[in-house]
């Protein structure tokens, strides 16, 4: 126990250090605050903006196109992946496919996405999905791979129809590897929708952040990135949660 | 046989998705969406101007200057905090809490301190790229096997020694996964980063055509950009089966954005 909480006060070390830094170096005007607002500032202007409805409706479109398209990746990756992993035939198609598309630079896609579905939410989502896909397709097909025959076999010998095995046996056997890939991926789409609307976008965090830059509210630019990181260690602890839950039956995770 | 169908088999496949873009583009029929034929014819035009030749070209040194520098210091914190807790207790939380902050978004931040230069650009590429190879790294030592540390210093080698010559080479595939995943980071966020400051690179050119609605550039560019990605791809993975060949094939899993 002891420990445990050791280890977590090790690592609040380095946060309150930059923290520290941040305002040392505000406090000795080494950093005018016109470039570099004291924290105390940023924190606060935090705390008022979450009572703005304005602010919340940005998060709220943010999340949603991060949600749309992190379980389209998730449903599409998860999908391809197992039939890839199961089926020859499938695999002989999606193998040179993922090759290929998967160390493309998808942002570089964004530009061909907006002319074909608009400015609006559909090419995000689409982004979104097209950057999270791949981690968990490639993350599906591993696991689902490396299944042990043997646990199929004796699923086979013991009465399991053969098209109750997917479900029954691959799916469960490969879930740890799934929801690593599952992690990956939704961190990619907290970053890529950030982006996107970084780049062309009327709402959403990330078009606080440009609006905010162009007019030089130095205070309104931390606000965004800090919610975003905050927001990661969210969606990242709750994922977290569901794993433990999703596996407790398997040994060591 | 097999190696051969390998080989082809990737070409198969752009050949497939380039004929699936053809048949939409003819089918949709608008012109801001050309066919993947304009498109390419368009790719010599942009490679034979000088000016954006030479912002492409400014666009990938910035990549490898932030590539080469990230890697150098995030193999050696990683496997610091591979080998030890103490280290990774420090670094862990910190690491986790900048994880999902895109760096690319750090750009108007950054802009305002160091300038749109070059500086700025460089220094988000290697923020972006860091945070993989440092926890590959970190895996990757962590995963080292005890006993031939025990049977390293029993053999009298010092602390740093074994760091060398034991802990590096073991992890080195692991090591090699993070800085493949780095690479397709580092365009990734070299192209992000010249989307948002917009004033050279190839990112740039991306964007102004799109704003000038020349799409055949804008086509042609995103070909010049995957192009390049799945070349420094490959040339990374042909290097990475030179240096470790004695090890099995691991699963890879592609991190995809920065």
């Amino acid at each position: 126990m002891t420990r445990h909480f050791n280890a977590i006060l090790m690592g609040l070390v380095p946060i309150v250090l930059v923290l520290a830094l941040w305002q040392a170096l505000c406090s000795f005007g080494t950093a005018p605050p016109s470039l570099l607002p004291p924290p105390g500032k940023v924190f606060l202007r935090l705390v008022q903006q979450l009572g703005n409805t304005g602010f919340l409706d940005d998060i709220l479109a943010t999340l949603w196109r991060l949600f749309a398209g992190f379980f389209i990746a998730v449903v599409l990756g998860v999908g391809i992946g197992l039939a890839a992993a199961v089926s020859p035939a499938v695999n002989a198609v999606v193998r040179p496919l993922v090759q290929v598309l998967a160390p493309l630079p998808k942002v570089a896609l964004y530009p061909a996405l907006i002319i074909l579905f608009g400015f609006d939410h559909a090419s995000k989502i689409t982004l979104v999905t097209l950057d999270a896909l791949f981690p968990i397709l490639l993350s599906t097909y591993y696991g689902a791979s490396m299944v042990e025959q043997k646990l199929v076999w004796s699923a086979l010998a013991a009465g399991t129809p053969r098209r109750q095995i997917l479900f029954k046996v691959i799916l469960p056997a490969a879930l740890p590897s799934i929801l690593t890939g599952c992690r990956i991926g939704l961190v990619i789409s907290c970053i890529v929708v950030f982006l996107a609307e970084m780049i062309t976008s009327t709402d959403g965090l990330g078009h606080l952040l440009v609006g905010a830059a162009r007019t030089f509210q130095t205070v309104d630019m931390f606000v965004p990135l800090i919610t975003i990181s905050l927001l990661g260690l969210m969606l990242n602890g709750l994922l977290f949660g569901l794993r433990k839950y999703l596996l407790r039956g398997f040994p060591e995770v | 046989m097999r190696v051969a169908a390998s080989r082809i088999s990737p070409l198969l496949a752009c050949l497939g998705l380039l004929a699936a873009w053809q048949i939409a583009a003819l089918w949709l029929n608008t012109d801001s969406f050309p066919t993947a034929w304009q498109a390419i014819k368009t790719v010599p035009d942009i490679l034979g101007d000088r000016e954006s030749l030479l912002n492409i070209l400014d666009s990938v040194r910035r990549m490898a200057i932030g590539l080469t520098l990230a890697v150098l210091i995030s193999i050696p914190l990683g496997l610091a905090m591979g080998r030890s807790s103490r280290v990774a207790a420090f670094f862990n939380p910190l690491l986790m809490m900048v994880y999902p902050v895109p760096k690319a978004a750090l750009m108007p931040v950054i802009m305002l301190w160091l300038g749109v230069g070059d500086a700025s650009k460089t220094l988000v590429i290697f923020l972006g790229v860091s945070l993989p190879v440092i926890y590959h790294s970190f895996q990757g030592a962590r995963a080292v096997e005890e006993k031939m540390l025990w049977s390293g210093a029993a053999m009298g080698l010092s602390c740093m020694q074994r760091m060398f010559r034991i802990v590096l080479p073991a992890a080195l595939p692991e090591i090699l996964t993070g800085c493949r995943t780095g690479l397709v980071l580092a365009l990734i966020t070299m192209v992000t980063s010249e989307m948002i400051a917009r004033q050279s690179g190839a990112g740039n050119i991306l964007f102004n055509a799109m704003d000038m609605a020349q799409y055949d550039t804008v086509f042609a560019m995103i070909i010049i950009l995957g192009a390049l990605g799945i070349i420094l791809d490959a040339a990374f993975d042909k290097l990475r089966w030179r240096l470790v060949r004695w090890a099995e094939p691991r699963q890879e899993i592609l991190l995809g954005a920065a």
